[in-house]
């Protein structure tokens, strides 16, 4: 979940509230959904909150959502745009990364802790929509040191977004005073190698150029010569990535954050070549794109959502509440519904069900009274779990403890250390389902056999009291194509007596009463198993079928797993006692 | 007249014309002291003899104490090797006395504390001064250490030496001694009896003692010879050898516990696949396909088997396209790519949710009929960091209910019924966000014993971008909740990893208590 850290002093300056304390701020963010995480160094709060609302990753939009929380603002607020002086040309761009979108921004009067949120936001949403630039890059730039090329018609100011070869062309990228290759700065710059994988696939490198030559190398890195700093007044902002709606929307939110600072925000021109790949190919677009969006909501499903009856008054008060405007409507025979319009900084508006969301926690859904719904069911277990649960209750009352493992281990652990291999003709030897990147060398398939987790806990417990007779039943998995899935799996019920006198039959005598108690007639004729001393391992038939392995455990397995008690055992599949 | 062994033996070792100590009994009639005391007490009763209590302070001597009295006690070495060294005229070098008196480690501590504390002298920069004056001899520590050594009186003793006109009290003395750790004093009771003239009589009569019994065994039940046997008593209050009973696993009883609720709630049972492919696990939950979530960070995908074999065509085409477009006339989609391969890839399921996906899926099959109520409590599977509160597989309490209209309020009504079942009451709704259901809720509840407020699940009501390509056109609300979190409520464990998995404790698990 995404965290912000936030000034509680720019908060209230922001929001024009004062008199608030922290405690009244934490409070109301709350309220908001977002959780105070705690204090950060600097004597920042730590904000937490879900990844819906993207809109609210800098202090500029947490202090919008408090002013209409506050009642200070109503309604959708679009700020006003000048129109477009420079145009964004997409000219042969890399087909892994089509698309361009921008903005031009004036006035602005950074600070240092405005400048700090502005670097702080680009961070945000790079990490979020973004997806780590791969999705979404943001390039902001000095707009003075830019020097625009003559658009076709001689008019205007351009820069153009293009692919080049990463040895040909060179530049000085930011925190460097050194010309690269776009190339070397993936290769040796201590920011740009961060980034070099987004690039790796490609033949041509994304770079986009004024006249004077290239100033960006996205999503990579920006060049020293256009470098942002508090003396900077107009910015001249750039996006690429993988998919139009998405940087649109990116820029859509960072130009909200700097307009809520006091900056002018100018139009630009987005023109695609006739070449460029893509879906927008020979478009023009007119970017940022403020307009709004609609949804036709039912006011009967507001109503059966929230479980509460409204008047149309207040879905629409509670619509303004939240940022947006809502207005009474019709739809089908006479059914009454509202037209929501929603801001253009909104990105987690999908379906007239969030917007409902939005209605209730305006209204407070911690208002409402818990009611226990009216249908009735009839409830029951699934008939393996209440096998299972017979099955173990018998083997309690065989004086087994019941144990609980992990169902994933590795290969040495389930095989290896048993004396057996995957695909051997034993129990136990099934092909295990295997991990592609497990989390430690301790956990990367999924075990074939109950056995293994059983000696790992006696091994783990010398130091405890014997006798230990331990019992599972769990998850035990295959390869096994036939399977939709492509593994087979199925509960195993496993069992180990541990202590100095112990043999077969004390196995044996356990197993018969366990076969006996479900009625299956019980034969174990001998059988070779490598975790069993031969002559003293058998199959577990019952009613006449192979169903497991018992016998007394191996010395080279009993020592293998340092216990010095001698082990009988019997592994059989749960199904085979139904 | 026929009596036990043990009171046939007391009666005939007592005497009628004086009081005998247990003790002496005991021996003389070769008895365990505590099995005199019973058989004393048994005649007591059947006024054959009287016994008699009173109060004695033993005091023995400490390891420490045994070897001042052959020693010496360090003040006191130090204080002749004073003397020796003509320490009563000019003061002496402490370290030259030291290694006269032949005092080492503690007992160098210990000597000078009481050496000043006895006014033998002082200790000043280092060097000793005697006082010429002071009689070790007739120190009275010394004095009661070497009387309770020789098992004497100790107040004969001072009495004795100190003479009778001495302010010293051997109370006083034997307080300081046990203070300085030299002596250890019990208090215990020394028990009399004799013998009563009805016991006179019945001896002259003739006592026998009854035969005594160790184990009732099948022979003596069938024969009868039970009738005449006296049962030899046993300890009763003695501890038995351990044992260590059968017992179900803790976790397994609290998903019994939890089933139990369900079921009684109304609640059918789901079960289903643990590798599963993506498409049921993430993209039939709305989960777009480059959700952070869906990395190798948060799921465990599969090597081997890679990808599963089939998928329904019309769920998939259904789900492709309100991942991309959306689903209702102001649907919108992701603006993320979606790839058939990507949901055809194995993981383990990271949530129960997929067994819901399946079993949704069947609605369209007719395999659903609304209202319907389902539950699962089974294992899932998360690429979190392994600590004490986190596992790389839990159990997760999945549920929902399908119907007309439910509402929040409905979803409020059910949590609210469930939790109370575990004591957890005052459920808190956080207005929360999931992909796959809006509006959501974190749920959270007052642990029973701190009073704190914890997180105890996370709920709403499903998507239409999930309900719709599953071809459910009516209302579903949802629920999940770690099971280890609410075991961890229940019975306080701190580290979760003592009970579940490969390093569990049995040592923990047999001690753990039954909660009902």
């Amino acid at each position: 979940m995404p965290v912000v850290d936030v000034d509680p002093d720019e908060l209230r300056e922001l929001t024009g509230h004062d008199e608030k304390s922290d405690d009244d701020i934490r409070a109301d963010l709350f309220d908001l959904g977002i959780e105070f995480e705690g204090w950060s160094e600097d004597d920042e709060m730590q904000l937490e909150f879900a990844p819906d609302r993207l809109d609210r990753l800098s202090v500029e939009g947490i202090a919008r959502s408090l002013r209409y929380h506050y009642g200070d603002d109503r309604g959708v607020y679009v700020p006003s745009t000048n129109s477009p002086e420079w145009t964004l040309v997409a000219e042969q761009t890399p087909e892994e990364r089509p698309y361009i979108t921008g903005a031009v921004v004036r006035g602005l009067d950074f600070d240092e802790e405005s400048l700090e949120s502005l670097i702080r936001i680009q961070e945000k949403l790079h990490a979020t929509m973004g997806r780590q630039r791969a999705k979404g890059a943001i390039g902001v730039h000095d707009l003075t040191m830019l020097k625009g090329e003559a658009g076709r018609d001689g008019t205007g100011k351009s820069i153009r977004y293009t692919a080049v070869d990463p040895d040909e062309e060179t530049f000085v990228p930011l925190d460097s005073d050194e010309e690269m290759t776009p190339r070397e700065v993936t290769e040796r710059h201590h920011m740009g190698s961060d980034y070099a994988d987004l690039v790796a696939d490609m033949d041509r490198y994304p770079a986009i150029y004024d006249e004077i030559g290239l100033f960006s190398f996205p999503p990579v890195i920006n060049g020293r010569r256009t470098e942002v700093s508090e003396d900077s007044r107009d910015l001249l902002i750039e996006m690429t990535g993988t998919d139009q709606w998405t940087i649109d929307h990116m820029c859509n939110i960072l130009c909200y954050s700097l307009s809520a600072r006091g900056a002018q925000i100018e139009r630009v021109t987005v023109e695609y070549a006739e070449n460029a790949p893509g879906e927008h190919a020979g478009r023009t677009l007119d970017r940022p794109d403020f307009s709004t969006e609609t949804k036709t909501v039912s006011h009967e499903r507001i109503e059966s959502i929230v479980g509460v009856e409204f008047d149309a008054e207040t879905v629409i008060d509670c619509a303004e509440r939240s940022g947006l405007d809502a207005e009474r409507t019709e739809i089908g025979d006479d059914e009454l519904a509202h037209e929501v319009e929603i801001p253009p900084y909104r990105v987690d508006v999908l379906h007239p069900l969030d917007v409902i969301d939005d209605i209730g926690r305006a209204y407070g859904f911690n208002a409402l009274e818990p009611e226990y719904p009216d249908v009735s069911t009839v409830g029951s277990r699934h008939d393996r779990s209440r096998l299972e649960d017979a099955a173990r209750d018998a083997l309690v009352g065989l004086g087994f403890e019941d144990l609980l493992n992990f169902h994933m281990i590795n290969e040495e652990e389930n095989f290896e250390r048993l004396g057996i291999e995957p695909d051997d003709d034993v129990v136990g030897g099934g092909r295990p389902v295997t991990i592609a990147q497990p989390y430690s060398e301790a956990y990367t398939i999924l075990r074939t056999w109950a056995l293994p987790s059983l000696m790992m806990v006696l091994e783990n417990n010398t130091h405890r009291a014997y006798p230990q007779h331990l019992a599972e039943i769990g998850l035990a998995a295959e390869l096994d194509e036939s399977k939709n899935t492509g593994v087979a799996e199925h509960r195993t019920v496993g069992a180990v007596l541990a202590e100095a006198e112990v043999s077969y039959e004390d196995a044996r005598a356990r197993l018969q009463a366990l076969a006996g108690a479900f009625g299956k007639g019980l034969e174990t004729p001998p059988t070779e198993h490598p975790a069993f001393i031969p002559g003293r391992t058998a199959e577990v038939l019952l009613n006449g079928e192979t169903v497991g392995v018992i016998g007394e455990v191996h010395p080279e397995v009993i020592v293998g797993h340092d216990l010095e008690v001698p082990v009988a055992a019997f592994e059989l599949r749960l199904d085979a006692l139904r | 007249m026929k009596l036990p062994r043990a009171q046939v033996a007391v009666l005939k070792t007592a005497d009628a014309n004086e009081y005998r100590t247990i003790t002496d009994v005991a021996t003389e009639a070769d008895l365990q002291p505590e099995t005199t005391t019973g058989a004393a007490f048994a005649l007591a009763e059947e006024g054959l003899v009287t016994v008699t209590e009173e109060t004695d302070e033993s005091i023995t001597l400490t390891v420490e104490g045994e070897q001042y009295v052959d020693e010496g006690l360090p003040e006191r070495r130090l204080y002749d090797a004073a003397i020796a060294a003509g320490a009563d005229e000019d003061p002496v070098d402490l370290g030259t006395l030291i290694g006269e008196a032949g005092l080492d480690g503690d007992a160098v501590d210990i000597a000078l504390a009481n050496f000043a504390r006895k006014g033998y002298g002082t200790v000043d920069s280092g060097e000793v001064a005697a006082d010429p004056d002071a009689d070790s001899d007739a120190d009275a520590e010394r004095v009661a250490l070497e009387a309770i050594g020789e098992g004497e009186d100790v107040a004969d003793a001072l009495a004795a030496v100190l003479g009778d006109d001495s302010q010293t009290d051997a109370q006083g003395v034997l307080d300081q001694l046990e203070r300085r750790g030299l002596v250890d004093r019990a208090e215990s009771t020394i028990r009399r009896v004799q013998l009563t003239d009805d016991a006179v009589t019945a001896l002259m009569e003739g006592v026998e003692a009854a035969e005594e019994v160790d184990q009732l065994t099948p022979d003596m039940l069938t024969s009868g010879e039970w009738r005449d046997a006296e049962f030899a008593e046993y300890n009763v209050e003695a501890e038995a050898e351990e044992i260590t009973p059968g017992t179900e696993h803790v976790l397994r009883q609290t998903a019994n516990r939890v089933k139990d609720v369900l079921v009684g709630m109304g609640f059918q049972e789901m079960q289903g696949p643990h590798a599963d492919a993506q498409f049921w696990i993430n993209d039939c939950l709305f989960m777009p396909q480059d959700h952070p979530a869906r990395t190798h960070w948060d799921q465990f995908a599969l090597s081997e088997p890679d990808q599963i074999d089939d998928l329904p065509d019309d769920v998939v085409e259904r789900v492709r396209k309100a991942h991309l477009e959306g689903v209702g006339e102001d649907g919108e989609g992701y603006h993320s790519p979606w790839e058939l391969d990507v949901a055809k890839s194995l993981d383990l399921r990271g949530h129960t949710t997929s067994l819901s996906a399946r079993y949704l899926s069947g609605y369209q099959e007719g395999e659903l009929d609304p209202p319907e109520r389902y539950f699962s409590v089974e294992k899932v599977y998360r690429n979190d960091t392994l600590d004490p509160t986190h596992l790389l597989e839990f159990f997760q309490i999945e549920g929902w209910v399908m119907a007309e209209d439910l509402s929040v309020r409905d979803l409020m009504g059910t949590f609210t019924e469930f939790y109370e079942q575990f004591g957890i009451e005052d459920i808190e709704f956080k207005p929360h966000y999931n992909p796959y259901t809006e509006p959501s809720f974190e749920l959270f509840g007052t642990h029973p014993e701190t009073g704190e407020l914890v997180e105890v699940g996370n709920s709403g009501i499903f998507r239409q971008e999930m309900l719709d390509p599953l071809g459910v056109d009516v209302d579903v609300m949802a629920w999940g909740l770690s099971l280890e979190r609410l075991l961890m409520l229940m019975y306080g464990f701190e580290d979760i990893r003592d009970v579940h998995g490969t390093l569990c404790d049995l040592q923990l698990l047999r001690d753990v208590e039954v909660v009902y």
